[in-house]
């Protein structure tokens, strides 16, 4: 009995190199899943280029809460950071595509710095009320300063011109999908080297156990405040994406709403792994999607039973699934 | 002997095509609107009137039935409005939009209507710029200023030279403050506060006593319907503003019918403006309101949203008569321009520049009908009323 427990234990080590053809699996799965969303619904394009938008706020959420434990129900003041400079920017005549998601990443980050700054002094409890109070200060700010964010009319009229001059942001939204998956595509990539650094071991670590960072000698509180720059770089790029595809940005893209969904979807697919992130959010949404479709008036019942479903029989996520199945076909023979 | 055969066959296929109307073909509305959550009962009205119309006015035109298809948009969010419009047109083939409740989703679809060649009538959104926003625009409902405008000089003429307003702090909200001060003020009164609450203020005894402190004597308000204004309005009573005499104005939106019942006697004897009244006395609203609570079920719910939806069924059909079940926007937008009806809520009118509707807006008093229910009694009529929202721009 020993000896295989050990043996399991041994076998499940990750070593670096199985490590990196896991991760290169991954990311080809993505990106073909991805392709393959393109070619079999060309017709919902618009719906996809949300799908990833959204997926670019999960995944940052899954970096503080899932990498760094450190609970949030605020994150789309992050994004909507994102969204809001984009749109400001694109109205005020910078219109180039790729310089509107860049300038929604750094606001993003900024604004990621702010909420780390304050959230980061709290703990526990105090800190997810925290994260609630100032997603709506960002809320209420937008809705103040209407001169600038059209408040609850939304900031309309933003004139994206064609990606590197050729590609337009059309009716039926190709370039806005392609752009955004190959956005994501990217920061994924990033994200998986961050996550497998030093740098995001220590977050884990700090996760597991911060006391005992501590006494290790390593700072606790820049570490984090690090993380919630780069995930507010990442919500940044994700609020931006959605400002040019839509051309509007609302003051839903700042809202509890947003954060609250964005947080299920994330329990959804199972925290700490990234790929929760991107699962939770294709099935939370494209499940919306359908049966609000079907069903009009009485969708969101259905939706409720699924969540209830998913989180009793899975209750670290659909990625725990995967994981389980793979440790049952390991324990046979 | 070949040029003759194709001309023949250019001839007969020409015939076909003239007479292919004959045929029963199918055309696609789509319709977007919140019918689940928080506003779910917006949404209702907006399935209510469509229906209605359709039950009175027959399920095809020219021989092209109409489908309808609808989709769920439960709060504002723009990305969702125009992944719906452009799932709605790409995949479902719609040839018309309509509805919408929030401005915000509005203005996310108006940038897609010239390359879907999809005309857009809106059932609701009020803010005046939308349709500045696309030439493809025709609006069914009203707008803040529209409704809001008659009040400044109403309450000027009642003797109020001194007024405070008081609005919850979101566009709409903004919207009918400018409105209202802008009318008072060239009617020769004077507004001396303008408070604009927070969206979720539930304790109204701090203004009320910002309005006594005013000197004002009368009061212009204007909040989302719904359990806010219950509370607004019995915090007036209680504090014994009602009692100094101070007046009290606005517009319809605060005493709409699916909240008459809630807001009980405590409404009785509110004066706002607004373009229909449930109650509105004529033979097509009797005809409107008979079928459109067949449609929601409960005569209790029925309020304006419903109207706006039938209008926008009417302006519909007429596009779709006009170009004959082929898809033309241009065309369909072209043929309603100054199209002139009577609507359940009175005579009614599409601008041919502004592609707004001019309207009667009414000044309506809270009062008990002969059953003893709560209605919105209509006392005065403003007759052909423009955006001034627009006329300005």
């Amino acid at each position: 009995m020993h000896i295989m427990a050990q043996a399991g234990t041994v076998s499940a080590m990750p070593d670096a190199k199985s490590h990196l053809w896991r991760d290169a699996a991954g990311i080809a799965l993505i990106s073909a899943c991805g392709a393959a969303g393109y070619w079999l619904f060309p017709d919902n394009l618009a719906l996809l280029t949300r799908i990833v938008a959204v997926a670019l706020l999960v995944l940052s959420i899954d970096l503080v809460v899932g990498y760094c434990g450190v609970a949030t129900l605020g994150q789309a003041a992050l994004f909507g950071a994102g969204a809001y400079a984009a749109g400001i920017a694109c109205v005020n005549g910078v219109t180039e595509p790729m310089t509107l998601i860049a300038i929604g990443a750094i606001a993003g980050a900024a604004a990621g710095l702010l909420m780390g700054g304050v959230m980061l002094r709290a703990h526990g409890l105090a800190q997810l009320v925290l994260s609630i109070a100032i997603v709506q200060l960002f809320h209420e700010a937008a809705n103040k300063a209407s001169a600038y964010t059209g408040g609850s009319d939304g900031l309309a009229g933003l004139m994206v011109s064609p990606l590197f001059g050729l590609f337009e942001f059309d009716l039926w939204g190709r370039t806005a999908y392609l752009m955004g998956l190959v956005l994501l595509l990217l920061v994924f990539i990033a994200l998986k080297f961050v996550v497998a650094s030093p740098f995001g071991m220590l977050c884990r670590g700090i996760k597991q156990d911060p006391v005992r960072i501590r006494a290790m000698g390593a700072f606790v509180f820049p570490v984090l405040l690090k993380m919630f720059v780069i995930s507010g770089a990442v919500a940044g790029t994700g609020g931006a994406l959605a400002a040019v595809s839509t051309q509007v940005v609302g003051l839903d893209s700042v809202s509890f709403e947003l954060s609250a969904n964005a947080l299920v979807m994330l329990v959804l697919g199972g925290l700490g792994t990234l790929y929760g992130a991107l699962i939770g959010t294709v099935i939370f949404m494209g499940f919306e999607h359908v049966v609000s479709a079907f069903n009009p008036f009485h969708w969101m019942t259905m939706v409720g039973a699924l969540l209830i479903a998913v989180v009793l029989a899975a209750p670290g996520g659909l990625t725990s699934l995967v994981g389980k199945v793979a440790a049952s076909r390991q324990g046979k023979p | 002997m070949i040029a003759g055969k194709r001309i023949l066959g250019a001839a007969v296929s020409a015939m076909l095509m003239g007479s292919v109307s004959a045929y029963a073909d199918t055309i696609k509305v789509g319709i977007i609107g919140p019918f689940s959550g928080p506003f779910a009962l917006q949404g209702k009205n907006f399935q209510a009137g469509v229906e209605a119309y359709m039950a009175l006015n027959g399920k095809s035109v020219k021989g092209h039935d109409i489908e309808i298809i609808y989709r769920d948009l439960p709060a504002a969010n723009p990305a969702q409005s125009r992944a719906l419009a452009q799932e709605l047109v790409v995949k479902e083939k719609v040839q018309y939009l309509g509805g919408v409740y929030f401005t915000p989703d509005a203005m996310a679809i108006t940038p897609l209507l010239s390359q879907a060649n999809t005309p857009l009538v809106i059932f609701n959104a009020a803010t005046s710029a939308i349709v500045n926003t696309s030439p493809l625009v025709v609006r069914t409902s009203f707008t803040t200023a529209q409704t809001t405008n008659p009040l400044g000089k109403i309450a000027f003429n009642e003797g109020v030279k001194k007024a405070i307003t008081v609005v919850s702090d979101y566009g709409p909200g903004v919207d009918a403050e400018n409105a209202f001060r802008k009318a008072f003020e060239a009617a020769g009164g004077q507004v001396v506060e303008a408070v604009r609450m927070p969206m979720n203020t539930t304790d109204f005894s701090p203004i009320m006593q910002r309005v006594r402190d005013s000197g004002a004597t009368g009061l212009f308000a204007f909040l989302p319907s719904g359990p806010p204004t219950l509370g607004f309005v019995k915090a007036f009573n209680e504090t014994g503003l009602k009692k100094a005499g101070i007046k009290f104005y606005a517009p319809g939106d605060l005493t709409q019918e699916s909240d008459l019942p809630a807001l009980g006697e405590a409404a009785e004897g509110l004066k706002t403006s607004f373009h229909y009244s449930v109650a509105h006395d004529s033979p097509e609203n009797k005809k409107f309101v008979e079928a459109a609570v067949k449609a929601i079920g409960s005569a209790d719910q029925l309020s304006f949203p419903a109207v706006g939806a039938y209008d926008g069924m009417h302006v519909i059909y007429k596009m779709i008569e006009a170009t004959d079940g082929k898809q033309d926007a241009k065309k369909a937008v072209d043929a309603v321009r100054g199209l002139s009806w009577t609507s359940p809520r009175g005579p009614v009118r599409i601008e041919p520049e502004t592609r707004h509707i001019t309207q009667n807006i009414y000044l309506r008093e809270v009062a008990k009908d002969a059953d003893g229910k709560y209605i919105n009694k209509e006392i005065q009529t403003f007759p052909d009323q423009k955006d001034p929202g627009l006329a300005t721009q």
